[in-house]
């Protein structure tokens, strides 16, 4: 498949998944509103305001395809609905929270494919050592430490104990940073623990997913036949094991992005980290439907990228991927 | 001597303490330019020296010595491997569909080790990969491409050019033509056979394709259960092979040229984790004898040959030499005498089968008579495996004779009307007193399940007028079989029988000959049911034996004037 087929493809994955959340509320028993407004309920909204801007925004006395054509405008204008809790535009919120969860994620991600690429190797290279032996143990402890745990103990050391780092939050409160730098500093300290404790939950299953791949290519004839050719060791572990190790390792890392955000949402409670993972969980203890039902919309559409973009490096890493197969 | 491989054995660490002995002190050396084939079954341990050649083997497991122009390779370190590997011992491997690296160009790989061992810049290493690539064939479109956009045949061009970039001393190739279509393996033999004529390089073919390893090597050695079994000039060990396990191999090969159907060597391989003790060979050798499955036999010089046999090879099991009969008609005068066989010459080799043609009259059942002694020759000597039997006596006549059976050609001739099938099995083993009774009867049991006949017990009761021909000519053959002969002589077996059960009565013989090891003469006039299972066909006239030869040679260019005749003769469908 080309990325142009490809990119249809997520695009109507991502229709489908908007018109799931369009149609989930209406298939609920009686009127997915009706708790909300309803006085006597223990839902009921008592802001008017909110109460109209609800009933507005989901219509509900319109016919369906109405209903339907109105949702995905406000979706294509930025209209995810509004906050309940804090009557303020969901869509506002998810642009507060999405990047704090970006910087997280992705830093432990880039941390922890590092280091799993690196000792994954290291470790299939010279696999049945006792260094092997020993990090495959530690890997497979590691992948089976609950991350609160690993978070809360991470807290309590260097938060608690040593003071070394701030105990929660995204940034100081209030602070005011004289230059970028101070701010990237600060921003900086406050993401240590976190996304340590986030690569820390992810390294076990990398490592051992990328040791294993390794291994497997190792076994193959082309490496036999490489070594065979007499190309130094260097080349031969990271130009030709790694190199299509790399095939499987970046197709878990696309299947497991949804994994990713649902750790951080673990972590970014634990650490009062302001970021979507907080958002979903906050909005879930007050019952905040819309948000919720934004937060779910915005993380799929980021799962559906970061799939997308897996599979466009993969579509550069094998060429056997690619269409055509025209020869030169 | 550039490369000289001494008392090689390579083992691999099996469970516990014992190890798999994958080659067990291979000798071998190359001469610069010189060429070389090892030719074995699948697990011989051909890929295993291909390997040990380049010191691709985990550390440890490779003892004896692999010289390199004086230079032990053997216990060398991975560096210093490094600089050998593909300068001067570079390797086209077996499995050309996963050798080369799916995820980079085939001109990239090819350039790899130019840049790594030669130290050229990736455009002149590119530029040499193109130089490469139209030495064998390949355009540069090619070198382009992934290693998934090329055919299988374009693989192994793209192989050999990787091979050869750093101009090696030594190439070896590891089953070049396996898995390739007839012709692209044509097309490759050429350019191999063109490559190697260039010069200077040594040759090494590692081949389960006896045609190719004929095509490209001077030399060839043949390996079993990671020993060599002999080894010589590659002309003359095809043309003659000498040891047994050749012999078979050779038999095995499908080959334009031969018209017999193919034959297997009875029996597998030997689990290289657990060889036989002995000869590795005896298991499946028709003339072991009891050193063999005592003693390893050396590999020695026998004539021009290197040969591991205790015997000396292939052994002769019946000669006839000079053999000569004549009929006087009764009471007439000398003149009126029938020469019937005049100065008959032939061979009978073990485990061979061999067709003596000739039309009717032409006195090829009473040479067969002679041989099996029971009519006596006016001149010359039959020796069965040493011992001339024309001249012994007595109880060693008797032992001797039973070492050969006849199958004669009328199966009425050959039992008594009045004997059930039981009696008719068993009247051997009576006359020689083989066994007691019980033995006897196990034994009549095994000979008619051998040839695929009931042994129920009202079978066992029936007469011979109460089987139908295919069944008779079973019981007569299964009365053969009894006394374990080395030799079964039959003499126009099938021809009173209908086609179908020609077919599976002489594919029944083939399959007995094959499975218990024995030779087999048959006499037929048959050209065209012969050749199907004849290794040898010797063609009588008129007394005299005048031609002889391997079968696909007598059929498709025969020299004899007769041996046309017949031919023409032969049955032909439209």
């Amino acid at each position: 498949m080309g990325v142009g087929r490809r990119a249809f493809v997520y695009l109507l994955t991502f229709w489908v998944i908007l018109t799931l959340n369009f149609l989930l509320p209406r298939l609920l028993p009686g009127d997915p509103l009706a708790a909300l407004l309803d006085p006597s309920s223990s839902d009921y909204v008592y802001d008017p305001q909110v109460r109209a801007a609800l009933a507005a925004y989901y219509g509900l006395d319109r016919p369906l395809p109405e209903q339907y054509g109105r949702y995905l405008l406000g979706i294509l204008t930025g209209d995810l609905g509004r906050s309940i809790r804090l009557n303020r535009p969901v869509a506002e919120l998810v642009v507060g929270h999405l990047p704090w969860t970006l910087l997280l994620v992705g830093t432990a991600l880039l941390f922890s494919s590092a280091l799993a690429l690196l000792a994954g190797t290291e470790s299939a290279w010279r696999r049945g050592s006792w260094a092997d032996r020993g990090l495959v143990s530690a890997s497979i402890l590691l992948a089976n430490v609950p991350v609160y745990f690993a978070g809360m103990m991470l807290l309590l050391l260097f938060g608690a104990r040593l003071r070394w780092l701030p105990l929660a939050g995204g940034r100081t409160p209030f602070a005011r940073y004289p230059s970028a730098l101070a701010a990237a500093l600060d921003i900086g300290r406050h993401l240590i623990l976190p996304a340590l404790t986030l690569t820390l939950a992810m390294l076990g299953a990398k490592f051992l997913l990328v040791r294993n791949a390794t291994v497997n290519v190792l076994g193959e004839d082309f490496m036999l036949v490489a070594r065979a050719k007499g190309l130094p060791e260097g080349r031969l572990k990271w130009g030709h094991a790694l190199r299509n190790a790399l095939l499987p390792f970046v197709a878990h890392l696309a299947a497991h992005a949804g994994m990713a955000v649902t750790g951080a949402v673990f972590i970014e409670t634990l650490f009062s980290y302001p970021g979507m993972g907080r958002l979903i969980f906050e909005s879930v203890t007050a019952r905040d439907y819309p948000v919720i039902q934004g937060a779910f919309l915005v993380v799929s559409a980021v799962v559906l990228t970061a799939n997308f973009l897996a599979d466009i490096i993969n579509l550069h890493l094998d060429p056997r991927l690619r269409e055509g197969g025209a020869v030169g | 001597m550039m490369l000289m491989v001494q008392d090689l054995r390579v083992t691999f660490p099996l469970d516990g303490k014992t190890g798999l002995r994958a080659v067990d002190g291979v000798s071998f050396d190359l001469a610069p330019g010189a060429s070389l084939g090892i030719v074995g079954e699948t697990g011989a341990g051909k890929t295993t020296i291909a390997r040990a050649l380049l010191g691709l083997h985990p550390p440890g497991c490779v003892q004896g010595s692999i010289r390199l122009d004086g230079r032990e390779l053997v216990g060398l370190s991975e560096e210093a491997w490094r600089a050998i590997r593909w300068r001067r011992i570079a390797l086209v491997p077996q499995s050309v569909g996963t050798a080369l690296d799916p995820v980079y160009r085939v001109g990239d790989q090819i350039a790899e080790p130019l840049r790594y061992h030669l130290g050229l810049s990736p455009a002149e290493a590119w530029d040499r990969s193109l130089e490469l690539a139209r030495r064998v064939g390949l355009e540069p479109r090619h070198l382009r491409a992934y290693p998934h956009q090329l055919s299988g045949g374009e693989k192994q061009r793209a192989l050999l050019a990787m091979a050869l970039s750093c101009a090696p001393d030594i190439l070896v190739l590891d089953e070049p033509t396996s898995g390739q279509d007839m012709l692209s393996r044509a097309r490759l033999l050429d350019l191999l056979d063109a490559l190697c004529r260039e010069g200077g390089m040594g040759l090494l073919v590692i081949s389960h394709d006896l045609a190719a390893v004929a095509r490209l090597t001077e030399r060839v050695a043949v390996l079993y259960a990671g020993q060599l079994v002999e080894v010589g000039p590659t002309a003359e060990v095809f043309q003659d092979p000498r040891h047994p396990y050749t012999w078979g191999l050779l038999h095995a090969y499908p080959d334009m040229s031969t018209a017999r159907d193919l034959r297997g060597i009875r029996g597998a391989p030997p689990d290289p984790a657990n060889p036989p003790p002995g000869c590795r060979f005896h298991p499946r050798c028709t003339q072991a004898i009891d050193r063999c499955r005592r003693e390893e036999p050396p590999l020695r010089e026998i004539g021009g040959r290197w040969i591991a046999c205790h015997l000396g090879g292939l052994q002769t099991l019946l000669r006839a030499e000079g053999l000569r009969k004549t009929f006087f008609v009764d009471g007439g005068e000398p003149e009126e005498r029938v020469e019937a066989v005049r100065e008959a010459t032939l061979d009978i080799r073990e485990g061979e089968v061999v067709a003596l043609v000739g039309e009717t009259g032409s006195g090829k059942t009473t040479l067969g008579q002679m041989l099996v002694g029971l009519l006596p020759p006016n001149g010359g000597r039959v020796v069965l495996e040493g011992r001339e039997l024309t001249a012994a006596k007595g109880k060693e006549r008797r032992a001797m004779m039973s070492r050969i059976q006849l199958i004669p050609q009328d199966p009425f001739d050959a039992v008594s009307p009045r004997l059930t099938v039981a009696e008719m099995v068993r009247e051997p083993l009576d006359i020689q007193a083989i066994g007691t009774p019980e033995e006897r009867e196990a034994k009549v049991r095994q000979a008619l399940q051998t040839v695929g006949l009931p042994t129920s017990s009202d079978f066992l009761a029936r007469r011979a007028h109460e089987l139908s021909g295919g069944q008779l000519q079973r019981v007569v053959l299964a009365r053969a079989l009894v006394l374990e002969p080395k030799l079964i002589v039959a003499d126009e077996p099938v021809s009173m029988l209908d086609p179908s059960e020609q077919a599976r009565v002489i594919n029944l013989l083939k399959e007995i000959q094959t499975e218990r090891g024995l030779a087999l003469l048959l006499i037929s006039h048959d050209l065209a049911l012969v050749r199907k299972i004849a290794d040898r066909i010797l063609v009588m006239h008129r007394g005299q034996i005048v031609e002889e030869g391997p079968g696909n040679r007598i059929v498709t260019r025969p020299e004899h004037e007769h041996t046309r005749v017949l031919l023409e003769a032969a049955p032909r469908l439209g």
